[in-house]
């Protein structure tokens, strides 16, 4: 019994990495429905197992696309001052929390990150104005053959917003690239490519963050981080060898209403009408 | 430029795999080698950001190397805070 249920997170696993690695998702979002809906662990440590699987997802990217030389480091490093606390705090908040809020801000979330899929928000607009910090950089755009110069706009607000999904994401245990990438898209108008491996570079370190703390609180269930943290590097393995990222717009669009499907799938789990 | 990223991401392979070697181990050797897997694999994030502060570093941008020493500083003082 013990080993189909590892057998079926390892598999689940391997999706999760392998859309995450596709998608340009962390798979965390994926792996704490997985946990908390299939599984049915209580939400604490299907956070903990969650976060394992971001870190490990973000490591696998980031050894990959790190060569894309679209990381901005410095943005990200500017942006983490922020991430880190919330995530640090984020992991005590919800340790202290009962289950159910914990599910219920996991709704939230989903809710927010289904309706930005959905309606597609997203800027093309570059900004460029004088960049007194050097947080602004440029990369070399495959299909325009060109070299595309950006700086980034409204610093302060988004430091606010990388609090909160700081926060959020040491709640939930997602990496919170869905927060991230629409903060500095939309919000600080970074180009959406740099954006995304920017995000994916602070992702894993704001897992970490958090993560750490479930660990030194002993929510880890290190029997089951076994098979989740193989299947998302198997997944991450095969997602990136045979797929390139895609950006299509129906998939996202299908990723969104997919989302909001599993947001009130959470409410109602949340408000204790859905048991089992 | 090219070596410091093409150094991070060979960071980011053997934390992973390293983490991957122990848990697979772990599976054998018992609970303590499970735990040093999880910990390796919470440390890889850690690794990346503090050889992002070497970098900033070697390359004399002292703002950022300082701006990266604090969000390790964060990443610490969240390991050794307990309820």
């Amino acid at each position: 019994m013990e080993f189909a249920l590892y057998l079926i997170i390892f598999l689940f696993g391997i999706l999760a990495g392998g859309l995450g690695a596709t998608l340009g998702l962390g798979g965390g979002v994926l792996m704490i429905l997985f946990f908390t809906l299939v599984v049915n662990i209580p939400i604490h440590k299907a956070v903990a197992l969650s976060l394992l699987a971001v870190i490990a997802s973000s490591s696998m990217a980031g050894s990959v696309y790190v060569h894309d030389r679209m990381t901005n480091i410095r943005l990200a490093m500017v942006l983490e001052t922020c991430t880190v606390p919330g995530a640090v705090i984020g992991a005590f908040l919800a340790l202290a929390m009962p289950g159910r809020i914990v599910e219920a801000v996991l709704a939230t979330v989903l809710l927010y990150a289904g309706a930005t899929s959905v309606r597609q928000v997203r800027s093309e607009k570059i900004v460029l104005h004088e960049d007194r910090l050097g947080i602004g950089g440029e990369y070399y755009d495959e299909a325009r053959k060109s070299t595309v110069r950006y700086s980034v706009d409204r610093l302060k607000t988004g430091l606010f917003a990388s609090l909160l999904a700081g926060l959020v994401s040491g709640i939930v245990g997602i990496g919170g690239g869905i927060i991230k990438v629409p903060i500095m898209n939309f919000i600080m108008k970074v180009p959406i490519k740099a954006s995304a491996a920017t995000s994916n570079f602070m992702v894993g370190v704001t897992a970490a963050a958090s993560a750490v703390v479930y660990f030194s609180e002993g929510v880890v269930d290190l029997q089951m981080a076994v098979p989740t943290v193989f299947g998302i590097i198997i997944g991450a393995l095969i997602g990136t060898r045979l797929l390139s990222q895609t950006q299509s717009p129906y998939l996202r669009t299908l990723l969104g209403f997919i989302l909001l499907f599993f947001s009130g799938m959470m409410f109602l789990k949340a408000g204790g009408v859905l048991v089992w | 430029m090219v070596s410091a990223e093409t150094t991070i991401s060979w960071v980011l392979r053997v934390g992973v795999l390293l983490s991957a070697t122990l848990l697979a181990s772990g599976l054998f050797l018992g609970e303590n080698v499970l735990w040093l897997g999880v910990l390796m694999l919470i440390l890889t994030p850690f690794l990346r950001v503090s050889f992002a502060a070497l970098y900033f570093l070697l390359h004399k941008d002292l703002r950022f190397f300082v701006i990266t020493l604090y969000v390790i500083l964060m990443l610490v003082i969240g390991s050794l805070l307990k309820i």
